[in-house]
C-alpha cells in the first residue's frame, strides 16, 4: 500500500495533504473494515488503507520507543545532576537537573499517549498475535501497570515538589523521589523488553501456573543483553536530545546570558552522550554474541545475509556519530580556552586522521556487489585488499580504537586550562601514555592474530580480551585524571558562549545521528525475525510477511526520525511557554537578565534564582 | 521508473529543500530544520545507492498425509516439524552446542525406544533427565520438558510420530514408525492423545 502512495506522491505533490488527510480519516474506520478474515473470532490480521498496518505499527512503535527512551534516559542524568548539585552546594546543576525534569515532564504524557495508540492498533492489525502474547505475558501486562501508575506518581510529586521540597530534610526525600522514579523507569523498560525478545529469542513455555509461564517466557536469552543495551542507549540519547535542544536556543539565544547557559547544557549534553556512547558497542557486542548463541541462523541473517549491509549503514552512522561528538570536544578546547588553539591542533588532527581511517576500515562490506567480468578480475566477490578489512576482526579493532581516541578527545578537554600542583602527576601521566600505547597496540595485534584462529576463539577470547583492555584504560584513565586534577590549579578560564554557530549545528547532527541509530536496529532487530512473529514458533502468514529492502526501510527511518524530532521540538516549545511569557510579564528581557537568573531555560524556579 | 529511483528523487527534493532554506531563510528554528533534513535526505540516499535486498517468506507447505508413502517420508516431514512448529530446536541440538539448554538429541532414536520417546514427549514428566554434564551433583536443566501435544505446541499424534522417524532416522536407526499408523483427516483416533488435534500439518520451511 505504502508503494502505492510514494508512486501517487512522486507523481502528484498536490495530492499529499489529500492523501495524509484522507488517511487519517480513514484509519479508524478501515481497521474494522479491512479484516482478512469474516468471521470475527478467527480474524488474524487486520489491514489498514494506504499506509498498511505493518507500516502504521512501525511508524507509531517506532515512535513510542524513541519517546520512551527519552523519558527512560533522562531521569538518570537529571537525578544525578540535582544529587551533584545538593552535594556540592552548587545552585547551576540543581538548575539543570529541574529544566531536564521539565522536558521530562512534558515528554512523558505525549510517550503515554502513544503507546497507548500502539496498543490499539496491535489489538486491531494483530488480534491472533496479541492474544497468543497476552495468554502468556498476563501477569507482567498486569505489573506493567501497577509501575506505569507508581511511576506517573513519582513523576508528579518529584516535577511539582521541586521548590517546595528544596531545602533540608526535603530535599533528602526529593532525592530519593528521583531515585525510586528512575527504580520505577527501569522496571517499567524492562518488562515490555521481554515481550519484544520473546518474540526474538522464545523458550519453551512448560506447564505451570500464569505467573511462572510469564516469568519463564520472561527470562529468555536476549532479554538481559538488550535491558542493557538500552538502559545505555537511552541515556545516550536523553543526553544527545537535551544537547540539541541547548544547541538550538544556544543558535536562537538573544543575550550573552543565555548563550552561556546555553553553550554549557550542550556541553553537558554531549558529555552525557559521549559518556553513554562509549560503553555502547561493548554492551552491543555482547547482545550480537547472545543472539549467536541462542540461533546461529539468527545471528547469520543479522551479519551475512540480506541485512549485512544495513551494518554498513550502522557504521556510517556511529562514525559519524563519533565525529560529531570529537568535532564538538575540539571546538570546545578552540574556543572555550582561550590561547589554546595552537597547542592542542597537532593533537587533534592526529586523532582525527585515526578516527577517519577508522571509519573507513569499519565501512568497508566484506562481499561487493560486482559483474562477473570484476569478480573475476577480483578473484571473487571479495576485494584482494578491502576483503581484508570487511571482516569482524577487523571492525571490531577500529571499533574499540574509535572508543579510545573518543575518550582521549574528552580528557584532553577536561585537562585543558589546567595544570596539576601533586607531586606524582608527572608519573602517573608518564604511566598513562604508556598504558595508552601498550593498549593500542594490543587492541591491534588481538585483531590482526584474530585472522588466524577459529571464529570461535576470536569472538570467545580475543574480542573479548580487546574489549576488556579498553575498558581497563577507560576507568583506570578517569580515576588517575579525577585524582589529579582534584588539586590542580586553573591557569586558563573557561569562557562559555563564545562557540561558533557550527557547534550548535553538531549538537543537532549528533541528537540526529542517535535517533537513526535507533531506528535502523529497531529495523534490524525486527527484521532479524524474518517471517516469524515469535521466531520458529508463530509465523507471519499476512501480506506484510517479508523484510522490505534497506532504501525502502531508510526512507520510512527518515520520516520517523523527523516526526520523532518535530514531536520533541513541539514538546519543548510547550514546555517552556509558559516560564517565557513569566518573563515577559515580569519586565525582564533575556538580554536584562542577570547571571542565574534564566527561568525559561534554568528550570523556572524563581525561589532557587533569588537563592543563587 | 523503479522504485528506488522515485525515493531517490524523493531523497533529492529533500535534500533539495534543506539546502534552499539554509540558503534563504533567517529563522534559526527553520534553519536546523532544513539541516535536518539535508542529513536525514543524504541518509536515504546513501541507504538507496546499496544493494537492494528484500526478504521474502518461503511458501508455506501443507502436508497432505495421503502423499505420506514411505516411512522415509515421515522423517523427512518430521525433520521440519522438529526445526519449527515442534520447537525441539529452541532447546535441544544434534550433536554437542554450547548454547542447547537441554539434552543433546544426538543418536537418542537408538538410545530410547519408540514408546519411550512418545511418552516423554506426551508425559514430560512422568521421568526426570538430570544433567550429568560436569563434576558434583546431577543438575536440573535449565528449561523444562513441555507437554508437546497441548498447548502452545500442541503436535497431533501425527506430527509426533513424524517427529519419532526423524529421530530414528537421524540415529541411523530402522524406522519403526509407519505410514499406516497415520490418522487420516476426519477418521475417529485410534489412540486417543490428550489435546492432540488429527488435521492436516502446517509447518514452514526449515532454515
Amino acid at each position: 500500500m505504502i508503494e502505492q502512495l510514494i508512486r501517487l506522491l512522486a507523481n502528484s505533490p498536490a495530492a499529499v495533504a489529500a492523501c495524509v488527510a484522507a488517511a487519517g480519516a480513514l484509519i479508524a474506520p478501515a481497521i474494522g473494515l479491512a479484516a482478512d478474515s469474516g468471521a470475527a473470532g478467527a480474524v488474524a490480521y487486520r489491514d489498514v488503507p494506504f499506509v498498511g498496518s505493518r507500516n502504521l505499527v512501525w511508524i507509531i512503535a517506532q515512535l513510542h520507543l524513541l519517546l520512551a527512551g527519552f523519558v527512560l534516559g533522562v531521569p538518570i542524568f537529571a537525578w544525578l545532576c540535582e544529587v551533584v548539585g545538593w552535594r556540592s552546594g552548587e545552585k547551576r546543576y540543581d538548575k539543570l537537573a529541574k529544566e531536564f525534569t521539565k522536558l521530562l515532564s512534558s515528554a512523558y504524557s505525549t510517550t503515554a499517549l502513544f503507546g497507548g495508540i500502539l496498543l490499539f492498533i496491535l489489538i486491531g492489525a494483530y488480534p491472533k498475535l496479541m492474544a497468543y502474547l497476552s495468554d502468556i505475558f498476563f501477569p507482567s501486562f498486569m505489573v506493567y501497570c501497577a509501575l506505569f501508575l507508581l511511576e506517573t506518581a513519582t513523576l508528579y510529586m518529584y516535577w511539582y515538589g521541586w521548590d517546595a521540597m528544596s531545602e533540608g530534610r526535603g530535599k533528602v526525600f526529593h532525592i530519593f523521589l528521583g531515585f525510586m522514579l528512575n527504580v520505577f523507569a527501569f522496571f517499567i523498560m524492562i518488562i515490555p523488553n521481554s515481550w519484544a525478545t520473546f518474540q526474538a529469542s522464545p523458550v519453551v513455555i512448560a506447564e505451570g501456573s500464569d505467573l511462572a509461564r510469564a516469568w519463564a517466557a520472561t527470562w529468555n536469552p536476549t532479554w538481559w543483553p538488550v535491558n542493557i543495551h538500552r538502559l545505555i542507549a537511552n541515556v545516550v540519547l536523553g543526553g544527545y536530545i537535551c544537547g540539541a535542544y541547548a544547541g538550538i536556543r544556544y543558535l536562537s539565544a538573544k543575550g550573552p546570558e543565555e548563550r552561556e547557559h546555553y553553550d554549557w547544557m550542550g556541553y553537558v549534553g554531549n558529555f552525557i552522550g559521549v559518556f553513554g556512547l562509549l560503553p555502547l558497542p561493548f554492551a552491543g557486542y555482547w547482545l550480537m554474541r547472545e543472539i549467536y548463541q541462542y540461533n546461529q541462523q539468527m545471528g547469520i541473517t543479522l551479519m551475512g545475509g540480506f541485512l549485512s549491509w544495513l551494518f554498513i549503514l550502522q557504521a556510517m552512522l556511529i562514525g559519524v556519530l563519533f565525529l560529531g561528538s570529537n568535532y564538538y570536544f575540539w571546538m570546545g578546547i578552540t574556543h572555550r580556552i582561550p590561547g589554546s588553539e595552537a597547542q592542542y591542533k597537532k593533537p587533534i588532527l592526529t586523532m582525527l586522521v585515526i578516527l577517519l581511517l577508522c571509519l573507513g576500515v569499519w565501512m568497508t562490506p566484506h562481499s561487493l556487489v560486482a559483474s562477473l567480468e570484476e569478480a573475476q578480475k577480483m578473484g571473487g566477490t571479495h576485494h584482494p585488499l578491502l576483503g581484508v578489512f570487511g571482516v569482524m576482526s577487523a571492525k571490531m579493532t577500529v571499533s574499540n580504537l574509535m572508543v579510545l581516541v573518543t575518550f582521549m578527545s574528552f580528557l584532553m578537554y577536561w585537562q585543558a586550562g589546567k595544570q596539576a600542583t601533586v607531586g606524582w602527576a608527572r608519573v602517573a601521566k608518564a604511566v598513562m601514555n604508556a598504558l595508552l600505547v601498550l593498549a593500542g597496540v594490543a587492541v591491534i595485534s588481538l585483531g590482526v592474530y584474530g585472522y588466524f584462529v577459529p571464529a570461535i576463539i576470536r569472538i570467545n577470547y580475543f574480542s573479548t580480551s580487546q574489549v576488556g583492555i579498553v575498558l581497563f584504560v577507560l576507568v583506570t584513565f578517569t580515576l588517575l585524571t579525577s585524582a589529579i586534577l582534584k588539586s590542580a590549579k586553573t591557569t586558563t578560564e573557561m569562557v562559555w558562549g563564545k562557540m561558533p554557530p557550527r557547534a550548535g549545528y553538531s549538537l543537532v547532527l549528533n541528537a540526529v545521528m542517535v535517533v537513526l541509530l535507533m531506528t535502523l536496529m529497531g529495523y534490524a532487530r525486527s527484521s532479524s525475525r524474518v517471517h516469524w512473529h515469535v521466531y520458529g514458533v508463530m509465523r507471519d502468514s499476512s501480506q506484510y510477511a517479508f523484510s522490505p529492502a534497506l532504501g525502502y526501510a531508510a526512507a520510512l527511518m527518515a520520516a520517523n526520525t523527523f516526526f520523532f524530532c518535530m514531536i520533541v521540538a513541539f514538546i519543548f516549545w510547550v514546555a517552556t511557554m509558559g516560564d517565557k511569557a513569566k518573563a515577559g510579564k515580569d519586565g525582564h528581557g533575556k538580554d536584562e537578565m542577570g547571571h542565574g537568573a534564566l527561568p525559561a531555560m534554568a528550570g523556572g524556579s524563581p525561589t532557587l534564582d533569588k537563592q543563587s | 521508473m523503479s522504485e528506488v529511483v522515485k525515493l531517490q528523487l524523493i531523497g533529492l527534493s529533500v535534500v533539495g529543500t534543506g539546502i534552499i532554506i539554509l540558503l534563504f531563510i533567517q529563522s534559526k528554528f527553520l534553519r536546523v530544520i532544513g539541516f535536518v533534513a539535508i542529513v536525514l535526505g543524504l541518509f536515504s540516499l546513501v541507504a538507496l545507492a546499496v544493494p537492494q535486498m528484500a526478504s521474502l517468506p518461503p511458501a508455506e507447505e501443507s502436508i497432505d498425509i495421503a502423499s505420506i508413502k514411505t516411512p522415509a517420508d515421515m522423517a523427512s516431514i518430521g525433520q521440519k516439524i522438529f526445526f519449527s512448529k515442534g520447537q525441539c530446536a529452541l532447546c535441544h541440538s544434534i550433536g554437542p552446542s554450547e548454547s542447547a539448554r537441554c539434552p543433546d538429541l544426538k543418536g537418542i532414536g537408538a538410545k530410547l525406544s519408540r514408546d519411550f520417546i512418545f511418552e516423554s514427549l506426551t508425559q514430560p514428566q512422568a521421568y526426570i533427565y538430570l544433567d550429568y554434564r560436569h563434576e558434583g551433583l546431577p543438575k536440573e536443566y535449565p528449561a523444562r520438558m513441555p507437554y508437546i501435544n497441548k498447548n502452545p505446541i500442541g503436535l497431533s499424534k501425527n506430527e509426533i510420530l513424524s517427529v519419532i522417524a526423524f529421530l530414528q532416522q537421524m540415529s541411523g536407526e530402522p524406522i519403526s514408525v509407519n505410514p499406516s499408523e497415520l490418522e487420516m483427516p476426519g477418521a475417529a483416533p485410534a489412540a486417543p492423545v490428550k489435546s492432540a488435534q488429527s488435521e492436516t500439518v502446517t509447518v514452514a520451511q526449515a532454515h
